[in-house]
């Protein structure tokens, strides 16, 4: 068989995956926005993996399955965990609360959002991790360089998660809020409401691994999905 | 009266809907939602219009299209992800050729490759911006090469979408044939293509409905799942027609009567 991996890099975890699947006999090759295009000659392999979520990757992904070369994950769901305003609506629709969410102008949001919304969490609505990601506590803080349409949700004052699942196997950290996902994070022992979500979020979308990032907040103890990172099975 | 709600942008407003206000004014009640001035809160949906009719395609324009679609039973004409896939050139040629509609040979290349065909045009990946096609225009050894400078903007202005070009193969063709569809309605348009005649509306003819040209729009339009759009053709010389474009937002002041087509149609797909 011969495998694909859409990757960034040729090196870290794809170089592992790919001399693994070449110890079991198969063939294997990378490719990397910088090695490669989208078009008719990727259709030599048989199978692929989508190991990036950038565009040209998701784009590469699509292609494939449009052309009948399996991908996993499924591109159509990596694209919806990469637009966080479609993410949102997937949480909402397992039955997770989400923290209260807008999209506007610079100037619609600082004319129309109420003082008492703020501090808000301004995220780019294509993007994932916490590349871009900035608390705004006040509306003087978007006298910035703001261009076009701005996500911003409301910050949830509480404990931030990092709620983790390969298969059946759980796995929950905490981390400081407003940190990158670089930042050290503790193993902690997850409650069974956070793994409750867990096995409905990958029930529902029928994943095979991924994670979410949820928040508890202090004053209520409710549980919040703030970021979802999603994976399907095969 | 029945209630249309209106979700434009403010390029959009001042340039393309004047007539269609007009009509549509006299014939339902309008709610406007601007893009530029309109606060969209995902946790509300509470609207109570009968239809809603989308011109434009920014991001917020999407996403409260998005909205209604998931949270009520109002019909949005067009659907946020038939807008989606239609300014989406890669994404739509990859579904249109895998639905059988004759497209352009196209590739995804990173800016950094050589281009895959001898004559081409790159066109940028995501036309989701309101500003017009133009073209770079370079000839070596007889062929022709063409360039969108927005395409070249966008690839080496450093945003990730837009990292690599999007060629499409070069087809040469006395005419373009621009199709328009409302509904169940189609209406046939040609033109000498733009990059020889810049002034396209100068050289624009109605024309008879093509049967072959019909069958072809209609399975594109509805592969992509627009109800209002239009489709730009190319004729190569063994008379074969490709579809180089289609356009979620199209500007029906160029049919005759077109605002009060579209908003007569608009009355028609009303909640009932």
């Amino acid at each position: 068989m011969k495998i694909g991996i859409l990757s960034k890099r040729e090196t870290h975890f794809t170089e592992k995956m790919k001399h693994y699947y070449e110890k079991l006999g198969w063939i294997v090759k990378i490719y990397t926005s910088k090695n490669s295009s989208i078009n008719e000659k990727l259709l030599e392999n048989d199978f692929f993996i989508l190991k990036s979520k950038q565009l040209f990757y998701l784009y590469a992904g699509y292609f494939l399955e449009a052309n009948n070369i399996p991908v996993i994950p499924d591109p159509e769901i990596s694209f919806q965990n990469k637009n966080r305003i479609e993410s949102k609506y997937l949480a909402k629709e397992a039955g997770f609360s989400v923290p209260k969410t807008y999209l506007g102008t610079v100037q619609t949001i600082k004319n129309q959002i109420k003082k008492s919304e703020y501090p808000l969490i301004l995220k780019p609505i294509m993007g994932s991790g916490s590349r871009g990601v900035k608390i705004i506590e006040t509306k003087q803080q978007l006298n910035g360089n703001f261009d076009g349409i701005l996500l911003l949700e409301k910050f949830i004052f509480g404990t931030h998660f990092l709620a983790y699942f390969i298969g059946d196997d759980l796995c929950v950290c905490e981390k400081q809020p407003l940190t990158n996902e670089h930042a050290e994070v503790n193993l902690v022992k997850h409650s069974d409401e956070i793994k409750e979500i867990l096995i409905r979020w990958k029930n529902k979308y029928n994943l095979l691994f991924g994670h979410l990032d949820i928040v508890q907040e202090d004053s209520t103890n409710k549980l919040y999905v703030v970021d979802s990172y999603q994976k399907s099975v095969i | 009266m029945v209630k249309i709600g209106l979700i434009i942008d403010n390029y959009h407003f001042e340039r393309k809907v004047t007539e269609f206000l007009k009509y549509i004014k006299s014939k339902a009640d309008l709610n406007l939602y601007l893009e530029e001035s309109y606060l969209l809160d995902l946790s509300n949906s509470n609207f109570n219009e009968d239809v809603f009719f989308v011109k434009a395609k920014g991001d917020l324009v999407l996403s409260l299209a998005k909205l209604i679609e998931r949270n009520t039973s109002i019909p949005v004409i067009n659907s946020s992800k038939s807008i989606w896939l239609a300014f989406n050139r890669f994404l739509n040629s990859t579904l249109l050729r895998k639905a059988g509609v004759n497209v352009p040979n196209f590739s995804l290349n990173p800016i950094t490759h050589s281009a895959p065909f001898s004559e081409y045009i790159v066109k940028n990946v995501a036309d989701q911006n309101n500003y017009a096609f133009k073209a770079i225009i370079e000839k070596n050894k007889g062929k022709l090469m063409i360039k969108d400078e927005r395409a070249i903007n966008e690839a080496t202005g450093g945003k990730e979408p837009y990292n690599y070009y999007y060629y499409q193969e070069f087809i040469k063709s006395k005419w373009e044939y621009k199709i328009y569809q409302v509904g169940e309605e189609l209406f046939f348009y040609k033109q000498i293509p733009i990059l020889v005649n810049p002034d396209k509306m100068k050289s624009r003819i109605k024309i008879d409905e093509i049967a072959e040209l019909r069958e072809i729009a209609i399975k594109a339009i509805e592969c992509v799942g627009l109800k209002i759009a239009s489709c730009d053709f190319l004729q190569s010389k063994n008379g074969d027609y490709f579809l180089t474009d289609i356009n979620s937002s199209p500007n029906f002041n160029y049919i005759k009567n077109g605002p009060k087509i579209v908003a007569d149609y608009l009355i028609s797909q009303a909640k009932k």
